[in-house]
């Protein structure tokens, strides 16, 4: 005990002498608190303004105007083209929708074109509408593959999906409010920061192999458990004073309400760091240098976290991808604050608690094995 | 006492065999010196010593006690200056013996304590709050040493510690394993340089293939070799030099040709001094000189394992 909190105490004053690290550690997650405010608007209305310029004339495209009006908080009327400058470049509209004639037929065709999206306000406003007609068209256009050529059948097709999709798109936006959004997107990039200071932890470990600093704490009364251990427990002070700061500032300072008790919160993203601390030591134990760690680390947290739904609804992506995402213990917990955030109580969710910490488990079993297999000290001596 | 005793060691790389069935003792006070050629196995059984690698058979006791029951006290009692430097190029000389010293237990005044008087001793009390990677070579090594001593360890290993470093770095090196010594610490120390193992070590063992060939002092390992001689003769040039045939001479052993220097080794009892000699006129190379050495470790070392100490 004595040498886990000398080992402990020695970390982190290293780290609180790093200023540069300890910036990293303490900053950078608000970030997302930033970009937050940003995708969803902080004062004004929430509602989106977008102008719909209508050149073709089929079913399609009729649909597709359609389908954007049925989002929620997205408010659609129909301008001329002439009119596209002026409506953008004074703000009475956030986006416009030009669908050039033949934009029907080519989605018929399987490849959808001759669509635009014009916005002044970058990329994260007009971003949602973007994913959602761009998911909405390629199931379009997949169910007319589908079909074959029939005609008959796509129209058949297409109008089941018609109906259940708008049924579907609905439901899904119905309670989302604009709070919830930019908690999702603070979380989402939360998530993103703590994965990568628990990847910290890793490179810290390996460096002290490189370095050979580990055999000789090794040769010293402490063994690999301890060690372990110590640096277990700085990363979860680490993410522990992350996931606070996070939570206050977004709380104190912006106002912003998550839709789940303060603590509850803190809690729930715990456990996440605790898997995330698992999923660290096993890159760890199969990494050799800080180099092939550092690849490793980057090669599956930010795909993970992209397909878990980090920075855009999970629904907007195509069922398969939702089903991989399901075995990733970020989609568990984004889906547990949503719960929570719809009023369901922790107790409810014990399903979802359990499933992340039996992910934080698993990955400890994986790391713990492939530790104690390994005994090369060439290097040493 | 015997501070260490090795009974019967084996450790096997799968099936490749690095220390077999080696058995060794070491008793307070001792400097012992263990020579061997790369891949010998020093590394290896010291690694199992410092409880860092598993041994497949046998037993090690440190200050009596087995360290497969007491690897704690074991470890409290031993301190380690590996040949690669191993300490944290982003703490201050100080910071690194600190925080070493502090795995043993060491807190408060009295750690402060130790820390300085470690790096008092390897003489680095000015730099103290410097970082390393400010430091020479020599100083690193230093540091590496202090790291290993702070907590008074009764037993310091140190494998090859002077490797690649100033003479003078070396001189003070090779002085401070003599004052550990008169402080009370017994050592283990490796190197591939004959001279400083012949100069501060009371006892030698020579590894090879992982096991101890020879083992006492530097005069009982020089007696071995009893039955050999050496005859270094000195040329104008090596130009027409053939190792091969002064080989064949009668009772010849082992020749190296080392810049001008031919160095024979020959069975002692055979008189064969006229013709080497006559070898050396035959081929119309000139004899500048030529002696008779006492045997030294470099050849008890040649004659015993067949190899040089140094590729
Ligand atoms: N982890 C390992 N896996 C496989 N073989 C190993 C391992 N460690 C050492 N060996 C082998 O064991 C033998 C003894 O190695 P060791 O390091 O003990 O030699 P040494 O006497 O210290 O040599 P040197 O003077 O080069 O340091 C070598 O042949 C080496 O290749
Ligand atoms: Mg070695």
């Amino acid at each position: 005990m004595k040498e886990v909190l000398w080992l402990i105490s020695n970390s982190l004053r290293s780290i609180i002498k790093d200023k540069k690290r300890l910036f990293t550690y303490l900053f950078v997650p608000l970030i997302g608190i930033l970009i937050g405010i940003a995708a969803y608007g902080n004062t004004g209305p929430t509602t989106m303004y977008a102008g719909v310029v209508n050149h073709d004339n089929g079913k399609i495209a009729k649909d597709t105007v359609k389908f954007i009006s049925g989002i929620n908080n997205v408010k659609v009327t129909n301008i001329d083209s002439s009119k596209v400058r002026d409506q953008i470049a004074s703000g009475k509209l956030d986006c416009v929708i030009i669908l050039d004639s033949g934009f029907s037929k080519s989605v018929m065709n399987g490849d959808p074109d001759h669509i635009e999206i014009v916005s002044i306000k970058g990329a994260s406003i007009t971003g949602f509408v973007k994913s959602y007609v761009n998911n909405y068209l390629s199931n379009v256009a997949s169910l007319n593959k589908a079909a074959g050529g029939d005609q008959a059948a796509f129209q058949q097709m297409y109008d089941q999906y018609k109906a259940s999709s708008f049924k579907l798109e609905g439901h899904s936006l119905k309670d989302t409010s604009k709070n919830n959004d930019i908690t999702g997107q603070t979380i989402g990039f939360l998530i993103m920061i703590m994965l990568s200071s628990a990847g910290g932890l890793s490179e810290i470990i390996i460096r002290e192999k490189e370095n050979r600093t580990y055999l000789r704490l090794m040769s010293s009364p402490i063994n690999s458990r301890i060690y372990v251990f110590s640096n277990v427990v700085v990363n979860m002070i680490i993410m522990f004073v992350q996931i606070l700061i996070t939570l206050t500032v977004m709380t104190k300072v912006f106002h912003i309400s998550p839709g789940v008790s303060f603590w509850t919160m803190v809690g729930v993203l715990l456990i996440f760091a605790l898997a995330g601390v698992g999923l660290s030591l096993v890159i760890t134990s199969f990494a050799s240098t800080t180099a092939s760690a550092g690849a490793m680390q980057n090669l599956i947290m930010t795909p993970t976290c992209l397909l878990a739904g980090c920075f855009w609804p999970v629904e907007i992506m195509p069922k398969t991808m939702q089903k991989i995402a399901e075995f990733l213990p970020q989609r568990w917990l984004l889906d547990t604050i949503t719960q929570l955030q719809k009023g369901h109580t922790l107790s409810s969710l014990s399903m979802n608690i359990s499933i992340l910490f039996a992910f934080a488990m698993a990955f400890f079993m994986i790391a713990i094995y492939k530790f104690s297999r390994g005994n090369n000290v060439r290097n040493f001596i | 006492m015997n501070v260490l005793e090795i009974n019967n060691l084996t450790k096997k790389f799968s099936d490749f065999i690095a220390v077999d069935n080696m058995s060794l003792t070491i008793k307070e006070g001792e400097i012992f010196g263990f020579l061997g050629s790369n891949g010998a196995g020093k590394s290896t059984t010291i690694n199992m010593v410092a409880g860092l690698l598993r041994s497949n058979e046998g037993e090690i006791k440190i200050l009596g006690k087995n360290i497969a029951n007491h690897s704690k006290f074991a470890k409290r009692n031993i301190g380690i200056v590996p040949q690669d430097l191993a300490i944290y190029e982003d703490l201050t000389a100080f910071e690194n013996v600190r925080f070493f010293a502090g795995l043993y237990g060491l807190r408060g005044a009295e750690l402060k304590d130790r820390v300085e008087e470690a790096l008092k001793f390897v003489g680095l009390v000015d730099k103290q709050k410097s970082l390393p990677k400010n430091f020479s070579g020599g100083m690193k090594r230093r540091l590496n040493i202090a790291c290993a001593i702070a907590h008074k360890p009764k037993l310091i290993i140190m494998d090859e510690p002077t490797v690649g470093i100033d003479p003078q770095s070396r001189n003070y090196i090779l002085n401070s394993v003599r004052q550990l010594n008169e402080m009370g610490c017994t050592v283990i120390y490796t190197s591939h340089y004959m001279e400083e193992v012949e100069e501060i070590c009371s006892r030698i063992a020579i590894v090879d293939h992982g096991k101890i060939i020879a083992e006492g002092t530097k005069e009982q390992l020089k007696a071995i070799i009893t039955d050999t001689k050496d005859i270094w003769v000195d040329v104008k040039s090596n130009e027409n030099l053939e190792e091969n045939v002064i080989k064949e001479i009668n009772g010849v052993n082992t020749v190296q040709v080392e810049d001008n220097v031919v160095k024979i080794n020959s069975q002692a009892e055979v008189s064969n001094l006229n013709k080497i000699i006559q070898y050396f006129i035959n081929r119309n190379i000139e004899i500048r000189s030529l002696e008779e050495q006492a045997p030294n470790l470099e050849t008890v070392f040649l004659t015993l394992t067949g190899r040089n100490l140094r590729d």
